[in-house]
């Protein structure tokens, strides 16, 4: 009920910024102009379609979930509502797991919307649903689900500049980590390549949620992989917003 | 003190931090295990899809903000590690593609176009293709005597005598270029047929090198294209001589005293030729790299 509340309060916070209103007219005009850049390709316009639009619902997804979570934790206090809050009966561990399902919540939403025009420029394309395409915004919400929970990770402790930083940095580290691999393959065994292989497990992996090449090829994809990268992002997500908690509750704002 | 150890005992023995402690190790324990098993699976690739819908360079040029050179860095560094796995049979489909991005966004790197060149030549098979990439290399840094003088190898490996010399040329007209070129543009004259080119050419590097060893390189060649002009004449007046008496003359002084010949030649030792009355051939009397 307490937790409801706090995310029913972030949602309706959420909405009201202005910076998520931007963020989907940019999302939704790349979306759309995806089709007129469809025009200048020689071969499968389609595929321009559907590369563009899902590239966008990730990008400005994770913009959003980056620009609006960095701040949600850091206005409250700065703002010094965040007194009248602990000052209820309600845990922290709830006014931060509020936090996070309400921008979740928001973002369902705002991703359910750019996911409808782009189904409908891709139908006005094709003429026929394509139910592949949601398994692909399916997983593209997993990652903004860990992107959210980092954002509000950093919130607890910096300022909202910072934070995006730190979240956008891990978001680029989350693209590239792969290429740790090619690195632990060229390392002799010794420390360096645990350290390595250590890093290589640890730091986080967003391409298991990237199925945006495979499904626009109509590529194979084994349904464990989706039942494992799931759960990976369910763990991660866990795991960042405990890390969260133990932060936040340390915090002293007297 | 008292009260920093009270908190500190506090925290410890808080059930709250041992819980979330434990939540959040095993969390990081499961979501590490969910990595390696996600790993384990194979996933279906669109061979180079990373980089085969770049735009060209010339445009991706404008999104780097001044880190066009960096951009050029990654690509190379990743192009090294696509073409080094030989599970993608196309990946030479993109090459030109991928070593055209490098080469608008950092023109005057001239490793890729090496690379690309080789790896063309020599994995896929390519001499066109190589030499194409080398060609761009050229056109970027006209300055740079190595890339025709890496097409015009890559052309005599191939055996493509009449394009080898053609990059030599280029090569040879680049100031700084090593005498090496000059060499291999004789060579290829040689190979070509061009006897007059090829002798002019080797004597001048012989006349001009203050080596000694590269002054016996160029003598043994003189020797050589000498021999395969004389040993044109003397064949040609053999098939003249045949034509009009229907046999190979008995030796070569008969086709002087026959007017075939105004003089029997002599090679660069002053050494007759051999002369095979049977089959009408004419060889030099010693081989030329052993003189």
């Amino acid at each position: 009920m307490k937790i409801r509340a706090i995310t029913l309060n972030t949602f309706k916070e959420a909405i009201r910024d202005r910076i998520l209103y931007l963020l989907f007219f940019f999302a939704a005009a790349a979306i759309i102009f995806s089709r007129l850049l469809a025009l200048l390709t020689v071969g499968d316009r389609v595929k321009i379609i559907k590369d563009v639009g899902l590239a966008s619902l990730s990008l400005f997804g994770a913009l959003m979930a980056i620009l609006i979570g960095t701040g949600l934790v850091y206005k409250e206090i700065d703002k010094k509502t965040i007194y009248t809050v602990i000052s209820k009966p309600i845990h922290r561990w709830q006014f931060l797991l509020g936090k996070f399902l309400g921008l979740m919540l928001t973002l369902v939403v705002m991703i359910g919307l750019m996911s409808l025009i782009f189904l409908i420029v891709v139908f006005a394309h094709t003429f026929k649903l394509e139910p592949r395409l949601l398994i692909a915004i399916l997983f593209i919400f997993i990652e903004l689900m860990l992107i959210t929970a980092v954002a509000i990770l950093f919130s607890c402790f910096s300022t909202p500049i910072l934070s995006s930083i730190f979240s956008l940095a891990f978001y680029l580290i989350g693209h590239t980590s792969w290429g740790l691999e090619t690195l632990i393959r060229k390392l002799r065994p010794g420390p360096w390549r645990s350290l390595a292989q250590f890093l290589y497990t640890f730091l986080p992996d967003l391409e298991n949620f990237n199925f945006r090449t495979e499904i626009v090829h109509g590529l194979a994809i084994q349904p464990r992989f989706y039942f494992y990268s799931a759960l990976y992002g369910l763990f991660y997500t866990a795991f960042i917003l405990v890390l969260a908690n133990m932060i936040f509750r340390k915090r002293d704002f007297v | 003190m008292t009260m920093a150890r009270k908190s500190s005992s506090h925290i410890k023995g808080d059930p709250g931090v041992i819980f979330l402690t434990a939540v959040l190790i095993l969390s990081c324990l499961v979501f590490m295990t969910l990595k390696v098993r996600c790993d384990q699976i194979s996933r279906s690739r669109v061979p180079g899809s990373a980089i085969i819908y770049l735009p060209s360079g010339k445009y991706l040029k404008y999104v780097t903000f001044g880190y066009s050179s960096v951009l050029a860095d990654l690509i190379y560094l990743w192009a090294i590690q696509y073409y080094s796995n030989y599970a993608i049979p196309e990946r030479f489909q993109y090459l030109e593609h991928i070593f055209s991005i490098i080469s608008e966004l950092d023109p005057r790197y001239v490793d890729p176009y090496e690379l690309g060149a080789l790896i063309a030549v020599y994995e896929g098979n390519n001499l066109e293709l190589g030499l194409r990439i080398l060609d761009m290399g050229l056109e970027k840094n006209p300055d740079q005597w190595f890339f025709p003088f890496l097409a015009g190898h890559l052309a005599q490996l191939r055996k493509n005598y009449e394009l080898a010399r053609a990059y030599y040329k280029k090569a040879m007209d680049i100031p700084g270029s090593p005498e090496i070129v000059k060499r291999l543009y004789a060579f290829s004259a040689f190979k070509t047929m061009d006897l007059e080119t090829a002798w002019r050419t080797w004597l001048e590097i012989y006349e001009t090198s203050r080596d000694e060893r590269v002054k016996k390189i160029a003598s043994n060649h003189l020797y050589q294209v000498k021999a395969a002009i004389d040993k044109q004449i003397i064949e040609r007046a053999v098939a003249l001589f045949r034509e009009k008496y229907g046999r190979n003359p008995y030796s070569l002084e008969q086709l002087k005293r026959t007017g075939f010949l105004k003089e029997i030649p002599k090679d660069l030792d002053g050494l007759d030729y051999l002369y095979d009355p049977a089959t009408g051939e004419v060889r030099a009397a010693q081989i030329w790299w052993k003189r």
